[in-house]
């Protein structure tokens, strides 16, 4: 096996396992042997957060798992990131995601969004407990392109609604894709307010998003 | 006839009932609705903060045909806030939530300090829980706590916190015994200012989350100290957990509760066929019972006794918007069918 490609796996394999130190080391080593910063993110960090998503997705991986293999993913993004040539670091298709006023349970939101983050989207998070109003403005102000809201409480579903109207009022709501998520939340409830689509895992929310905008 | 009181005991003991109980026992899931507030002219969330408050809301619940219990708080802030937890309170649309956490890592929980259950909203609750228990021999009166994984993950980032059952599991361990301690002294204050039963719901601390070795390892070894610190001669237990068991049912087994109460995503027809003869609560969906129409609650109803509920219940807090009449109809159901 060639440095190149065991440095490789070792990035990978970091990320599965869980381990951010490994992974950092490899990063450095991997910057220093003189390859691209973005095979090292997309072959190596990239590959292992998907092979984690996978496990994820078979039931052989948890939450409190995923959450420790994005640590490894970003504790090696922090070390190649800035090595990126300009034009590889070029714009992404952005989105805004945040949990919704009234409820400040996220887990399911992160884990959305280290998904989609992985499948090369730029995620701004609001955070929990967000003022509607707060998806509408950054929405606009980023040019996004993809608004992900989710609640795990009936009482703060209704919230998705109104942005859904501010979106229309605001004249804005054919330039974005609303997504949501959550425990209370399905397919009919997405219908009935007018959102372009749910899902009801992370993984599924990269497939969705996909989708929506036309990325194959 | 049987009192509500007789037949939620004896379905909770597995003996003959004239029909199966309607409950809903506050805390988590909560039951109190705009419609019923605007009944009885008293609101959230004023009635949180207050014990006289409390009480007739809890009593409105019964009275006004939604269930056949009196059961508060109408939150799962109360623990965590005598821990220290900042919490906004809510409107009356939204619940009472934590918006400032105490530690920034499981390792600080000796900085935490021991809740004491005579002051703050843990007093109004034991206070309101006197009140109803001087009212009534007949009505179950059901006391609640959050569970013991929840309340640590509304002291701390839950996202730190779950990372550090791996990471740093000797001191989450610590921090479970210093969380799970808290809660029994507040359980055995319930209890002795009158529940009849209490309720444990513990939404953080989902199989789906935590996958099946620290769902043991953390969410049934602290639910079941706590059972065993709370246990008591003629007191009923329940505990609610959230979401997908189909990884965790030989886990599920093991909490040792009198009942286990499920949200709707669960099938009681499958969760029947991995636990034998538990006694099961739920799980009629929040959603038909504030989007759907009556006949659509009760068809859900019936679905729930054919599946092998033995108490029948909402799955999951209602939200506040549910018609009255659709809450009614669960009830409304049971007594038809009997």
């Amino acid at each position: 096996m060639s440095l190149k490609k065991e440095l490789l796996k070792h990035l990978s394999d970091g990320v599965v396992e869980m381990e951010e130190e490994e992974v950092a080391e490899a990063a450095e080593k991997f910057l220093e042997a003189g390859y691209p910063a973005f095979d090292g993110i997309m072959e190596g960090l990239v590959d292992g957060m998907n092979r984690a998503s996978k496990l994820y997705e078979e039931e052989e991986y948890f939450v409190t798992d995923v959450l420790l293999c994005s640590d490894a993913m970003y504790a090696g993004l922090d070390i190649l990131r800035p090595h990126l040539a300009e034009e590889e670091d070029e714009a992404k298709i952005k989105g805004v995601i945040g949990v919704v006023e009234g409820d400040t349970h996220d887990i399911g939101k992160n884990l959305v969004k280290i998904m989609l983050e992985t499948a090369g989207f730029e995620m701004i998070d609001l955070g929990r407990d967000v003022p509607l109003q707060q998806f509408v403005e950054k929405a606009r102000e980023e040019g996004a392109q993809l608004i992900c809201m989710s609640t795990l409480m009936t009482t703060s579903m209704g919230g998705m609604e109104t942005v859904i109207r501010m979106l229309d009022e605001a004249g804005m709501r054919g330039n974005v894709k609303v997504m949501i998520g959550g425990g209370p939340i399905s397919q009919k409830y997405a219908d009935k307010i007018g959102a372009d689509g749910y899902s009801s895992n992370a993984v599924e929310a990269v497939k969705l998003a996909k989708n929506l905008l036309s990325i194959a | 006839m049987l009192t509500p009181k007789e037949r939620l005991s004896k379905a909770m003991q597995r003996e003959a009932v004239d029909r199966a109980p309607c409950i809903c026992p506050g805390g988590m899931m909560n039951m109190v609705t705009a419609d019923l507030m605007d009944e009885v002219d008293i609101y959230l969330p004023a009635a949180h903060s207050d014990a006289v408050q409390m009480a007739a809301l809890a009593r409105a619940v019964y009275e006004q045909g939604c269930f056949e219990n009196y059961g508060l708080p109408f939150c799962m802030t109360v623990e965590a806030e005598a821990m220290g937890a900042e919490v906004n309170m809510g409107s009356q649309i939204y619940e009472p939530h934590v918006t400032g956490y105490v530690i920034d890592t499981v390792s600080d929980w000796r900085k935490l300090k021991e809740a004491d259950v005579n002051t703050g909203r843990s007093k109004v609750v034991l206070d309101a829980l006197s009140i109803l228990r001087k009212e009534t021999s007949d009505i179950p009166i059901i006391g609640n706590l959050t569970g013991p994984v929840s309340i640590a993950g509304s002291l701390m980032e839950p996202i730190v916190f779950y990372k550090e059952l791996r990471k740093n599991n000797k001191e989450a361990h610590a921090y479970m015994e210093y969380v799970t301690r808290q809660l029994i002294a507040f359980g055995r204050a319930q209890v002795a200012a009158g529940a009849d039963i209490i309720a444990i719901s513990d939404p953080s601390g989902t199989g789906e989350i935590l996958g099946p070795k620290f769902f043991k390892e953390f969410a049934v070894t602290y639910l079941n100290q706590l059972l065993d610190g709370i246990r008591k001669e003629n007191l009923k237990t329940i505990v609610h957990i959230c979401g997908r068991m189909s990884q965790v049912y030989r886990e599920v087994d093991e909490v040792s509760s009198d009942a286990l109460s499920f949200d709707s995503i669960v099938s009681l027809k499958e969760a029947r066929s991995h636990l034998g003869d538990r006694i099961l609560m739920g799980n009629v969906s929040t959603y038909a019972l504030e989007f759907g129409q009556p006949e659509k609650v009760k068809a859900l109803t019936r679905n729930c006794l054919k599946n092998g509920s033995d108490i029948i219940s909402p799955a999951c807090g209602l939200g506040m918007k549910s018609p009255l009449e659709n809450v009614q109809a669960i009830s409304a159901c049971l007594k038809e069918e009997a």
